[in-house]
C-alpha cells in the first residue's frame, strides 16, 4: 500500500522538478525536500520500531578494543597477585579450563608491574597508563565483573557485537538502527572507523546487519580523503553535472512512477536525495577545519608516531563526536589489536600511548557540548587477560598473558550510567568473578535498556524464528543505571 | 494462547502459555504441508492457456478481479531475458526478436525461450540461486578466513550441471551422497561438497569439537532448509509442541551427516572442462603475503573439496545434545526421518545413508519437497513464492496464496522428471506470467497475481547488465574466482587480506564469479543484498538504500560502463542528439525513450554540455565544450534509471 502523504511529496517534487528542470543548483535540490530520511531505513522492510519506554541514550559510541585488553595492568589492581608473582596456580582453579596457547602445568602467576592510584570522588583505581582517562573517574562506571563463554578472538568478538558467537546475527549497532531508525538527514545511522594493526578476525562481520536487512549494516568509514565508498564523482563529473544527473535521474524516475506506479520507484527518488546530500554532508564531517587547535590538541590529532595509530585513532574519536553531533545512532571505533601473548609491558603502554588521550578528549568534549548525557560511551574488549603469564611452546621467556573469559574490566559512561562507580569485584588473583558477575548479554540487555528497548521485545522474525539480541538470557545491570 | 520466546543462535522455543486453545494445527502432522499431494482438478476457464493460467484466473475470477494484459514485447524480451540468463539482449537481439515477433508473437517469444534455455549463461544465473542455499564462498569464515582455493569447481559443478538440465533428483543425490555412489565419479565427488561450503572455525586454540558440531547442524539444517522448507535447526535445542520435527527427530537427521569427514581430493580435470589451475603472479604487485603465495603454489594440483564417510572402527555414535550442548548427551539415536512426513524404506537391519535420505526426498510419497522446489522456481520467476515463505512451509510460516496451483506444479514437476528448464519453460509460458507488471491500482495487493510483480535486479545482476549494456561483459564460463578493484581500507579490514587485483577480461566478468571471501564481502554486491553467505539463504531481502544510489552513480566500475556507451553513441551519432539518445536507451533499457524522456534527456544533455564548458571559455563565443562527455552524463543518468535494475 502507499502512504497518500507519498503522492503531497511526489507533487511537490514534480512541481519544483517542473521549474528548475534546467540549470538546478546543488542548495536547491539539498534544502528542497522535507526531512524525511531515515537514512539508516528507508528499505521497504524496515518500518521504525518505537522504544518500549522513555530513552536516556540516544546515541551510543562504542570504543572496540580489539584482542582482549589487560584488565589487571589498567582497572583492576591485584596486590595478591603481584606478591605471588612465580608461584604456581591452586589446581583447583586450573580443573576445566581452557587455554588457547598456555600449558597449565608449569603456567605460573605474574603480577603486574603498573603503579595504581585512586582518582576522582569515588576513589577509582586506575594504572599509571592511563593518565587521561583518570581525570573521568567519576563519569565512568568501571564494570570489573565481565565474563563470557568464549575463549578465542572471533567467537569472543562476534559474542560481544552480536549476541551470538557464531556468523551471522546482526552487531548491536544494526539492532538500534532497526529499533529506532537514523537522526541523521544526510548521513548512515551506523558508522564504523578502524585503527588497525592486523586487521580483524571478523572482517565486516564485525558490523554485519546478519538477518536483518542489509540497510542496518554499519557503513565504513575511512578517516582520510573521502569518507565512504563511492563517495566522490567520477573524473570529469563536477558537482554541478552530478546535481544535473540526479535531478535527471529524478524526473525520469517520477514520470516512471506515474506510469507504473510501483512504490519502491518512490523510495528510490527518496535515495537518490540522499545520497546527493550525503555527498555533501560526508566530506563536511571530515573537514576538521572548523574545529579549535585547542581541541585538535586535546585529542593529540597532532601526535605523530611512526605507525600513523596515534593522529588516526585520535581523528576517529573526533568524528564519532562530529557524527553523534550530526545525528549518527551509533558509531564504533575499532582499535586493533591488544591481544598481547608477549610484549605486555612494551604494547600495553603502546596501546594506552594511542588511545587514553583521545578516549579522555572525547568524554570531555562530549560534556563540554552537553552531548554525554544522550551519549553511551562503551569501552571495551572482548576478554581479558590472564594473571598468569604465557609460556606456550615455542616463547623463551614470558611476557604476556593469554586470553581470559572468565573476568574482565570495561567501563561505560554517559547515557543514563551511572558514573563514578565501580562494580563488581574479582577474586584476589584476578581469576574469577566474585560480586555481580556481568554477562555479555547482562550488559546488552542493559543497553537496549537505556535505549528504551526491553530487549525480551525487540525481535526480528527469520527462518521461522523470532531472534532477539540477547537469545534466551540477559537481565538489566540496575546498578548501572543512574 | 501460544507465547513465542524470541532467541538466538540455534535456540527456540515456542511455550504454551495461559490457556491451550484447540485447533487443526496442534497436530502438526494435520498441517497443510505434510498433506499428500493430490492432482487437483484444473479449473475449466475460458480463455486460459495453460492449467497455470486456469488456477490463477479461478481466483481472480472469485475476487472479481481481471489479469493485466501481456506485458509489451520489449519489457517481455528484457523479462526473460533477466529471469533466464540475469543479462541483457544486445541491440542486435532485441531488433531480429522485433522481426520475429512481428511475423508470430507467439513462435517468436517460445523460440527465445528455448534459446535462453539454452544458452550456457542460463546456467550462471541458476546457479547464482542453488548457490545461496548452499551458503557457497571461497574462504572459511573465522579469523585467519582461509581461501578455498578449490572451492571454484563446485561452484562450476552447478553451472555445469544446470545447464545440462541434470534432473533434480540426479542434482540432490549427487550434492547430499555423491561421495557413497558405487564407484562416484569426480563430478559427483565434486557435487557432494556441497556441504563442505559450510563455516569453519579453524583458529589456534578453539574448540574443534564445538566447531565440527556446528557444521553438522549447518549441515543439517541447510538440507532442512533446501528440500524440506522447515527450519529444523529450532529443534537442535528442545521440542517445539507445533512443529514437525522433534529434538529427537532432528538429531536423527543430524545423525546422517555426522559420520564423515572432510576431504581434500586430488581430481583431474577434464581439459575441455574449463577446469584450468588458476595462474598466480610470481611477483604479484597487489599484496600477498608470502604465505600466501607458497600456499597457492602447493595447491596447483586441483582438489574436490568432498566429503568421506568414515570406516567402519571410527564411526561416531550420535546422541541428542540436550539443550544443544554437545558435550549433555541424551538418548542416542540413528539416522532417521521425521515421523510427520512419509516413511523411510531401507534394507532389512542396514542403517540408512545419505543415499536412502537423498533417494527419500524424492519418493513419490513425500508431500514436501516437490511443493518447496516448485515453489522456489516460481519465487525465482514472480519474485515471490505462492508460499511468500519459501524457507518455512512449517505451522509458523505462510500458508500457499494458490494452494491447488502449488500442487498443480509440484506434480508437473515429478512428471517432468525433474527438469529444471521444462519446470520454468512450463511457468514462462503462461499467460500469468507474461502479463504486465504495471502498478495500474497502488492500492490491491498483488496476492492473487492480477499483474506481473516488478522485481528489482539481483546484486551480481546489477553488475552483469551494466556489463552487458556496455559491452564489457567477459562472457567466459567458469574458472577461479576473480578481484574486481577494490580501496585498499575496504580489503585491510579483514586479517592478512590479499586481494590481487584481476587485469584484463577478469575485471569484466559476471558477479558471480567476484571471489566470495568471508571476512571481506564484495561491498557492490553486499549493497545490493547478497546474501552473507553464513547460512543457508532461500530468498534474499530487497532494500533500497542511498548507499546503493551512490554505488550506481559513482562507482568506478559502473561509470566506466556509462563511459562506453556515451562515448559510442557519441561516435555513432555525433550531434544527432535523438538518435544517440534513442541507442542509450535501447541498449540499457531495451526500449526506445517516450518524447518526454527524449526532452528530459535532451534537457540534461544540454546543461552537461554547458557544465563541461569551463568559466573561462565561457567568456568567449563557442568556448569549447565537451560533447562526449555530456553524452557520458546522460548515459550515466539513463543507467541510474530505477528502470535500469528493475525486472518489469
Amino acid at each position: 500500500m502507499i502512504d497518500p502523504s507519498q503522492f503531497a511529496t511526489n507533487a511537490s517534487r514534480r512541481r519544483f522538478l517542473q521549474t528548475t528542470a534546467s540549470g538546478l543548483g546543488t542548495v536547491a535540490l539539498a534544502q528542497l525536500l522535507q526531512d524525511d530520511g531515515l537514512l539508516a531505513a528507508p528499505g521497504s522492510n524496515s518500518l521504525t520500531r518505537a522504544p518500549h519506554f522513555a530513552p536516556k541514550a540516544k546515541r551510543c559510541i562504542y570504543l572496540f578494543m580489539e584482542g582482549g585488553p589487560s584488565q589487571m595492568d589498567l582497572f583492576d589492581p591485584k596486590p595478591k597477585l603481584n606478591e605471588l608473582d612465580g608461584q604456581a596456580m591452586p589446581e583447583s582453579l586450573l580443573e576445566g579450563v581452557k587455554f588457547s596457547f598456555t600449558k597449565k602445568e608449569t603456567a605460573r602467576l605474574m603480577g603486574s608491574p603498573r603503579t595504581f592510584k585512586k582518582y576522582g570522588q569515588c576513589g577509582m583505581d586506575m594504572s599509571d597508563l592511563v593518565p587521561h582517562l583518570t581525570e573521568h573517574a567519576d563519569d565512568i562506571a568501571m564494570v570489573r565483573s565481565a565474563y563470557c563463554d568464549q575463549f578465542n578472538h572471533l567467537p569472543g568478538q562476534l559474542l560481544m557485537l552480536t549476541g551470538s558467537p557464531f556468523r551471522g546475527a546482526p552487531t548491536l549497532g544494526s539492532w538500534l538502527n532497526y529499533g529506532l531508525g537514523s537522526a541523521s538527514h544526510d548521513l548512515p545511522g551506523y558508522v564504523v572507523m578502524t585503527t588497525l594493526g592486523r586487521g580483524l578476525p571478523g572482517g565486516s562481520a564485525s558490523w554485519s546487519s546478519g538477518f536483518l536487512p542489509s540497510n542496518y549494516s554499519g557503513a565504513l568509514f575511512r578517516n582520510q580523503g573521502s569518507p565512504v565508498l563511492n563517495l566522490e564523482n567520477p573524473p570529469g563529473i563536477t558537482p554541478e553535472m552530478q546535481a544535473r544527473s540526479i535531478a535527471a535521474v529524478n524526473e525520469l524516475n517520477q514520470q516512471r512512477f506515474s506510469d507504473s506506479g510501483q512504490a519502491e520507484i518512490a523510495s528510490r527518488i527518496r535515495n537518490y536525495e540522499l545520497a546527493f546530500r550525503m555527498q555533501s554532508a560526508a566530506p563536511e564531517l571530515s573537514d576538521l577545519s572548523g574545529e579549535s587547535p585547542a581541541t585538535l590538541e586535546a585529542y593529540g590529532l597532532n601526535r605523530v608516531d611512526k605507525t600513523g595509530f596515534e593522529s588516526s585513532f585520535a581523528r576517529n574519536c573526533l568524528l564519532a563526536r562530529r557524527l553523534v553531533e550530526r545525528g549518527t545512532r551509533f558509531v564504533t571505533l575499532f582499535l586493533s589489536t591488544w591481544d598481547q601473548h608477549s610484549n605486555l609491558d612494551s604494547e600495553l603502554a603502546t596501546n594506552t600511548k594511542i588511545s587514553d588521550q583521545p578516549v579522555a578528549a572525547l568524554l570531555t568534549d562530549l560534556k563540554e557540548r552537553g552531548l554525554l548525557d544522550e551519549t553511551l560511551v562503551v569501552w571495551g574488549g572482548e576478554f581479558g587477560r590472564t594473571p598468569l603469564g604465557e609460556n606456550r611452546s615455542g616463547f623463551k621467556t614470558v611476557t604476556g598473558r593469554d586470553h581470559h573469559p572468565y573476568s574482565f574490566s570495561l567501563w561505560m559512561a554517559g547515557g543514563g550510567v551511572k558514573g563514578g562507580q565501580v562494580i563488581g569485584k574479582t577474586d584476589e588473583i584476578g581469576w574469577g568473578v566474585e560480586e555481580d558477575p556481568i554477562h555479555v548479554h547482562d550488559l546488552h540487555a542493559t543497553i537496549l535498556h537505556l535505549f528504551g528497548f526491553d530487549h525480551e521485545e525487540l525481535t526480528y522474525r527469520f527462518q521461522g524464528r523470532d531472534f532477539r539480541l540477547t537469545d534466551v538470557h540477559g537481565n538489566v545491570v540496575k546498578k548501572l543505571l543512574a | 494462547m501460544l507465547k513465542s520466546i524470541p532467541i538466538f543462535g540455534l535456540f527456540a522455543v515456542v511455550i504454551a502459555a495461559g490457556i491451550s486453545v484447540s485447533r487443526a494445527a496442534d497436530d502438526p502432522a494435520a498441517h497443510w504441508a505434510y498433506q499428500p499431494i493430490v492432482a487437483p482438478a484444473i479449473p475449466q476457464i475460458e480463455g486460459a492457456k495453460s492449467p497455470i493460467d486456469a488456477f490463477v484466473l479461478a481466483r481472480l475470477q472469485e475476487a472479481k478481479l481481471t489479469p493485466s494484459p501481456e506485458a509489451a514485447p520489449h519489457t517481455l524480451l528484457r523479462r526473460i531475458y533477466l529471469d533466464l540468463t540475469g543479462l541483457l539482449p544486445t541491440p542486435k537481439e532485441i531488433v531480429a526478436f522485433e522481426a520475429a515477433w512481428q511475423k508470430d508473437s507467439e513462435a517468436a517469444y517460445s523460440a527465445k525461450v528455448d534459446e535462453l534455455l539454452a544458452s550456457p549463461h542460463f546456467g550462471e544465473r541458476w546457479a547464482r540461486h542453488w548457490l545461496d542455499l548452499a551458503r557457497y564462498a571461497d574462504s572459511d569464515g573465522y579469523l585467519g578466513d582461509d581461501m578455498r582455493l578449490w572451492a571454484w569447481i563446485y561452484r562450476d559443478w552447478v553451472i555445469d550441471a544446470i545447464n545440462a538440465d541434470q534432473p533434480f533428483d540426479q542434482f540432490s543425490l549427487e550434492q547430499l551422497a555423491g561421495d557413497l555412489l558405487p564407484k562416484p565419479t569426480q563430478q559427483q565427488i565434486v557435487a557432494a561438497g556441497f556441504h563442505r561450503n559450510n563455516l569453519k572455525n579453524t583458529e589456534v586454540g578453539s574448540d574443534f569439537e564445538l566447531d565440527r558440531v556446528k557444521q553438522v547442524v549447518d549441515r543439517t539444517a541447510t538440507t532442512g532448509n533446501a528440500w524440506l522448507g522447515l527450519t529444523v535447526a529450532c529443534a537442535e535445542c528442545h521440542d517445539h509442541k507445533h512443529d514437525a520435527v522433534s529434538q529427537k527427530e532432528f538429531f536423527q537427521l543430524y545423525a546422517f551427516f555426522n559420520n564423515t569427514k572432510d576431504a581434500d581430493l586430488g581430481i583431474e580435470l577434464a581439459s575441455d572442462s574449463g577446469w584450468t589451475a588458476p595462474v598466480y603472479h610470481d611477483k604479484p604487485d597487489a599484496k600477498i603475503s608470502d604465505k600466501e603465495l607458497g600456499k597457492r603454489k602447493k595447491a596447483s594440483t586441483p582438489k574436490a573439496q568432498s566429503l568421506v564417510e568414515l570406516g567402519e572402527k571410527d564411526r561416531r555414535e550420535t546422541f541428542v545434545h540436550i539443550r544443544g550442548d554437545y558435550t549433555q548427551h541424551g538418548d542416542a539415536v540413528s539416522p532417521a526421518t521425521p515421523a510427520a512426513l512419509h516413511s523411510l524404506t531401507t534394507a532389512k537391519d542396514k542403517t540408512p545413508t545419505r543415499i536412502d535420505l537423498a533417494h527419500w526426498l524424492f519418493d513419490d510419497k513425500n508431500p514436501i519437497t516437490p511443493r518447496v522446489l516448485a515453489n522456489r522456481v516460481w519465487q525465482r520467476l514472480f519474485g515471490i513464492g505462492i508460499v511468500s515463505t519459501s524457507d518455512d512451509f512449517g505451522t509458523h510460516g505462510a500458508p500457499p496464496t494458490h494452494p491447488q496451483l502449488l500442487d498443480w506444479l509440484a506434480g508437473e514437476y515429478r512428471r517432468l522428471g525433474w527438469s529444471r528448464k521444462q519446470m520454468i519453460r512450463t511457468i514462462v509460458l503462461s499467460s500469468t506470467y507474461r502479463q504486465s507488471s504495471a502498478n495500474t491500482q497502488p492500492e490491491l495487493p498483488n496476492d492473487l497475481l492480477w499483474r506481473q510483480n516488478s522485481v528489482r535486479v539481483s546484486a551480481e545482476t546489477v553488475r552483469d547488465i551494466h556489463l552487458s549494456a556496455s559491452g564489457l561483459l567477459s562472457r567466459k564460463i567458469g574458472g577461479p574466482g576473480v578481484y574486481p578493484p577494490l580501496p585498499e581500507f575496504v580489503a585491510e579490514v579483514g586479517r592478512s587480506v590479499s586481494w590481487p587485483e584481476s587485469k584484463g577480461e577478469d575485471r569484466y566478468r559476471r558477479g558471480t564469479y567476484i571471489v566470495l571471501k568471508r571476512t571481506v564481502l564484495y561491498p557492490m554486491l553486499t549493497a545490493f543484498d547478497a546474501p552473507d553467505t553464513s547460512v543457508a539463504c532461500s530468498r534474499r531481502d530487497s532494500t533500497n538504500t542511498p548507499m546503493q544510489a551512490l554505488t550506481l552513480l559513482n562507482d568506478p566500475v559502473f561509470f566506466e560502463c556509462a563511459e562506453v556507451i556515451g562515448r559510442e553513441a557519441y561516435e555513432t551519432h555525433g550531434n544527432k542528439l535523438d538518435a544517440a539518445i534513442t541507442d542509450l536507451m535501447r541498449r540499457s533499457l531495451n526500449r526506445p525513450p517516450t518524447d518526454a524522456e527524449l526532452n528530459a534527456l535532451k534537457n540534461a544533455h544540454r546543461d552537461f554540455l554547458k557544465s563541461t564548458t569551463s568559466a573561462d571559455d565561457a567568456e568567449s563565443e563557442g568556448g569549447a565544450t565537451d560533447p562526449q562527455l555530456a553524452m557520458i552524463a546522460t548515459a550515466r543518468v539513463v543507467l541510474n534509471l530505477d528502470e535500469f535494475i528493475t525486472r518489469d
